[in-house]
C-alpha cells in the first residue's frame, strides 16, 4: 500500500509491502525491513527495524497520529496516497474567528472578559482549575471577544470551546503554492 | 510495634503503596481508603481492609478529615498515616486525631501549625541562627506594592499555608503583581484553605538542596544526608538525588548541622525535611516540610534507613534505634517522578484512562507506583504516577541504570514525564551534575531528531498498514466521497 505520512509540513511517500518477516517499507531511497509488536496496553508497542528494537508509544490525537520515541515527539498524518492537491489549507484559513478551547478538563474559577470586551494578545480570558493548579487561558491574538460559552463554577471537558475572539487585523492571505 | 497494630492510610497512590509495605515490614496492620475511582488501585488490593469513601473530590474522600476519623474508629484502627499532601500538613486534624486516642504518624499538632506558618517559621529560623532570604510577612493587597518595593523585583509571591509549588508565582515587574497576587492567593485557598501569600526575594539561578531529618519524642535529631532537587517545573520537582553533585565536604556538614538547628528550635518530631536554597557556598533556609516527602526513597537508598517505618516507630512513641554517628550514606541515587503530564504541550497534566503498564525492574531499581491497568487518571488529584529510583556505586552507575530503567517503563493511555526524563539524563551538564533550577527551561517543548522522526514515519506506515486505523481520504470540497472511494479502489 502506498501512505503519504505528513511530518512538519513535510509529505513523505511510504510503501509498505508484505514480506515473510514482516514489512518491507521504502521511503524515498530507503528500504527497511520493518515489525510493529504490541507491547502493552493500545498505545505501546515495539518498533523492530532491520533488526534492532525500539519502544514506541502510538496514540491519536485531533486526527493526528502521534509518536513518541524516547525523548522524541513526532506528530503525523498518515493518509492513503492519492496524487491530488489539497484544497484543505485554503479552506481553512477563510474561518478568521478564533476558538479558545479547554487545554483539559477542568473547573471554570473566573471568566475574565464578556462578549463585545477588546482582548490583547496573551491577556487572560478564562481561568481554568485541574490537579489544583489554576491556569489562565489567554486570547492567542489581539481582537474582541465575541461569545463566551462557560461561566465561573462550570465543569469544562478537554477541548471544550471556552470563547470565541474575532481578530483585529484580518489576517494576510497567503497564496497556496 | 506495641502500640500500633491496626493502621488507617488516609492516601492514594504510590504513597498509599508504600505505606503498606512499611506496615508488612513492621506486623502492622494496613487499611486503605478508597475514592470510587481508585477501587480497583494497588494500595486498596494490598491492605488488610479497605473501606469506600462517598466520591471522588478530595473534601468528600482524602481530605475529609472528621469521615477518615471515623472510618479509622471503625477498622479498629489505632494510628493513621496521612501520606503527603491532603491532610498530612494539617494541624488541626494531628489535634483531632490526638483528642480521639489515635495515633497520628506525623509531627504533633503545635509543630505542624509552627511550620504551616511559614512567614512565622522563618522569623524562628532566623533568631536560631541560621540564614534566611530576604522577604516580606504575611502580606495584604493594600501593602503588597510597598514591600514589593522594598525587596526589589523580581521575586516570588508564597502561600503562607503550605508548599508543593502551589500558590507559587514569580513576578518579574511591578505591572505583574496584582493579577499573580490574585492567582497565587486563588491557589492557595484551594490547596490549603489560607489565602494569605507572603513574598521573598528571587535567586536568578539558586541550586534547591533540602536535609532529611528524623526526631523521636527523646528530643534526638538525627540528620539523614541531603538530596539535590534542583530539576523543577512550575515549582515542583521532576528529579531528585542525592548526595548532591558538587557539595563541598565542609558545606555539606554545614547543611546538617543548620538542619539539626532548624529541628531543634521547632521542637521537631518525627520525619521531616528542611529546605535550602544555595548560591554558591551561601545557604539560605527556605521552609520546613512537616511529612514524608515524595522523593524520601533516594536517602533510604543511600542510607538503607526504612523513613516510613521509622515514621511510625516514632508515632508509637519509640525512640530511634540509632544515633547520628551510625548512619552512613553509600553509592548515589536519584528519582524520576513519573507524573501524567504531557511534557511536549508544556507539562499540562494528561487525563485519560491507563490500559496497558509495564514497571522496570533489575538491579539498583526501586519502582514505587500507585499504577494499574484500568486506572482513571482523575483531575482531582496530584498528577504523580509512579517514582523510579535507581542506585549505583557511583553516580554515573545510577544514570545508566535509571536510562535504561525508564526506556523499560511503558505506560499506555496518558502521556508522561517519561520522555522529559529520558532527555535529561542526556544533557551535559546533567551528567556533569552542573544544573540549577531553571535546567527544565532549556526542554521547551522537547528536542526533535531525524533518526527518530524517521522510525516515527515507519512506524505510522506499519500502523497503518496494519489497518489499525482507517487512513482517511483527504476530503476537499472538490472531490465528494464516491469519487475518493473510486479513486482509492483503483490504487488497489
Amino acid at each position: 500500500m502506498i501512505f503519504a505520512v505528513q511530518v512538519r509540513g513535510r509529505h513523505d511517500r511510504v510503501e509498505t509491502a508484505a514480506v515473510p518477516d514482516g514489512l518491507l517499507i521504502r521511503t524515498g531511497e530507503q528500504a527497511a525491513l520493518v515489525r510493529l509488536e504490541p507491547a502493552v496496553g493500545t498505545q505501546c508497542w515495539r518498533l523492530v527495524v532491520d533488526g534492532h528494537a525500539t519502544p514506541v508509544r502510538l496514540h491519536e490525537r485531533d486526527g493526528r497520529l502521534i509518536a513518541t520515541l524516547g525523548a522524541v515527539r513526532v506528530s503525523m498524518t498518515v493518509r492513503r496516497w492519492l496524487p491530488l492537491p489539497s484544497r484543505e489549507r485554503a479552506a481553512a484559513s477563510a474561518d478568521r474567528r478564533i476558538e479558545i478551547r479547554a487545554p483539559m478538563p477542568g473547573l471554570v474559577i473566573e471568566t475574565r472578559v464578556a462578549a463585545g470586551d477588546p482582548v490583547r494578545a496573551g491577556s487572560p480570558v478564562v481561568i481554568v482549575e485541574a490537579m489544583k493548579m489554576q491556569m489562565e487561558i489567554p486570547a492567542p491574538e489581539a481582537g474582541r471577544v465575541e461569545e463566551v460559552r462557560v461561566r465561573a463554577g462550570e465543569e469544562v471537558a478537554g477541548g471544550q470551546l471556552l470563547a470565541i475572539v474575532r481578530p483585529l487585523h484580518a489576517r494576510t492571505e497567503r497564496t497556496s503554492p | 510495634m506495641a502500640s500500633i497494630r491496626r493502621l488507617l492510610i488516609a492516601n492514594r497512590g504510590e504513597i498509599g503503596v508504600r505505606i503498606v509495605r512499611a506496615c508488612r515490614d513492621l506486623g502492622v496492620s494496613p487499611v486503605a481508603v478508597y475514592a470510587p475511582v481508585d477501587a480497583g488501585a494497588p494500595h486498596v488490593r494490598m491492605a488488610d481492609a479497605a473501606l469506600s469513601l462517598p466520591d471522588d473530590p478530595p473534601v468528600e474522600s482524602y481530605l475529609n478529615a472528621t469521615r477518615l476519623l471515623a472510618l479509622a474508629h471503625r477498622a479498629g484502627a489505632d494510628a493513621i498515616h496521612p501520606g503527603y499532601g491532603f491532610l498530612a500538613e494539617q494541624p488541626a486534624f494531628a489535634a483531632a486525631c490526638a483528642a480521639e486516642g489515635v495515633r497520628f504518624v506525623g509531627p504533633p499538632a503545635p509543630v505542624l501549625a509552627q511550620c504551616g506558618d511559614k512567614a512565622a517559621t522563618r522569623a524562628l529560623v532566623a533568631a536560631a541562627g541560621v540564614p534566611v532570604l530576604e522577604g516580606s510577612g504575611p502580606v495584604e493587597d493594600t501593602d503588597a506594592h510597598a514591600q514589593a518595593t522594598v525587596l526589589g523585583f523580581p521575586l516570588l509571591i508564597k502561600a503562607v499555608g503550605g508548599g508543593g509549588g502551589k500558590g507559587i508565582h514569580l513576578v518579574r515587574a511591578a505591572a505583574e503583581l496584582g493579577g499573580a497576587l490574585r492567582l497565587a492567593r486563588g491557589e492557595a485557598q484551594a490547596a490549603f484553605g489560607d489565602p494569605r501569600v507572603y513574598l521573598e526575594r528571587w535567586l536568578e539561578r539558586p541550586r534547591h538542596v533540602e536535609v532529611q531529618i528524623l526526631a523521636d519524642a527523646g528530643g534526638r535529631v538525627i540528620a539523614l544526608g541531603e538530596r539535590a532537587c534542583s530539576v523543577q517545573r512550575r515549582h515542583q520537582k521532576l528529579i531528585e538525588e542525592a548526595p548532591a553533585p558538587g557539595l563541598s565536604a565542609g558545606l555539606r556538614e554545614a547543611l546538617g548541622r543548620a538542619a539539626v538547628v532548624v529541628a531543634r528550635a521547632l521542637d521537631y518530631r518525627n520525619a521531616g525535611t528542611v529546605e535550602f536554597l544555595l548560591e554558591g557556598d551561601r545557604f539560605f533556609f527556605m521552609e520546613v516540610n512537616a511529612r514524608i516527602q515524595v522523593e524520601h526513597p533516594v536517602t533510604e537508598a543511600l542510607t538503607g534507613v526504612d523513613l516510613v517505618a521509622a515514621q511510625i516507630a516514632v508515632a508509637a512513641g519509640e525512640a530511634l534505634p540509632f544515633e547520628q554517628e551510625d548512619v552512613s550514606a553509600s553509592g548515589a541515587a536519584l528519582e524520576c517522578r513519573i507524573s501524567a503530564e504531557d511534557p511536549h504541550a508544556g507539562f499540562l497534566p494528561s487525563l485519560g484512562t491507563i490500559d496497558g503498564v509495564v514497571e522496570p525492574a533489575g538491579a539498583g531499581i526501586r519502582v514505587d507506583s500507585g499504577l494499574w491497568s484500568g486506572q482513571v487518571v482523575s483531575r482531582h488529584y496530584d498528577p504523580l504516577l509512579a517514582k523510579v529510583i535507581a542506585w549505583g556505586p557511583t553516580r554515573a552507575v545510577a544514570i545508566a541504570r535509571m536510562r535504561r530503567a525508564l526506556a523499560e517503563f511503558l505506560v499506555s493511555g496518558v502521556d508522561t514525564t517519561i520522555p522529559f526524563h529520558l532527555w535529561a539524563l542526556e544533557q551535559p551538564e546533567f551528567a556533569a551534575g552542573r544544573y540549577d533550577v531553571r535546567f527544565t527551561d532549556r526542554w521547551g517543548e522537547g528536542p526533535s531528531a531525524p533518526d527518530a522522526e524517521r522510525l516515527a514515519v515507519l512506524a505510522a506506515a506499519a500502523w497503518a498498514d496494519h489497518g489499525l486505523q482507517t487512513p482517511a481520504l483527504p476530503l476537499d470540497g472538490a472531490s465528494p466521497g464516491w469519487v475518493a472511494a473510486a479513486r482509492e479502489e483503483g490504487l488497489r
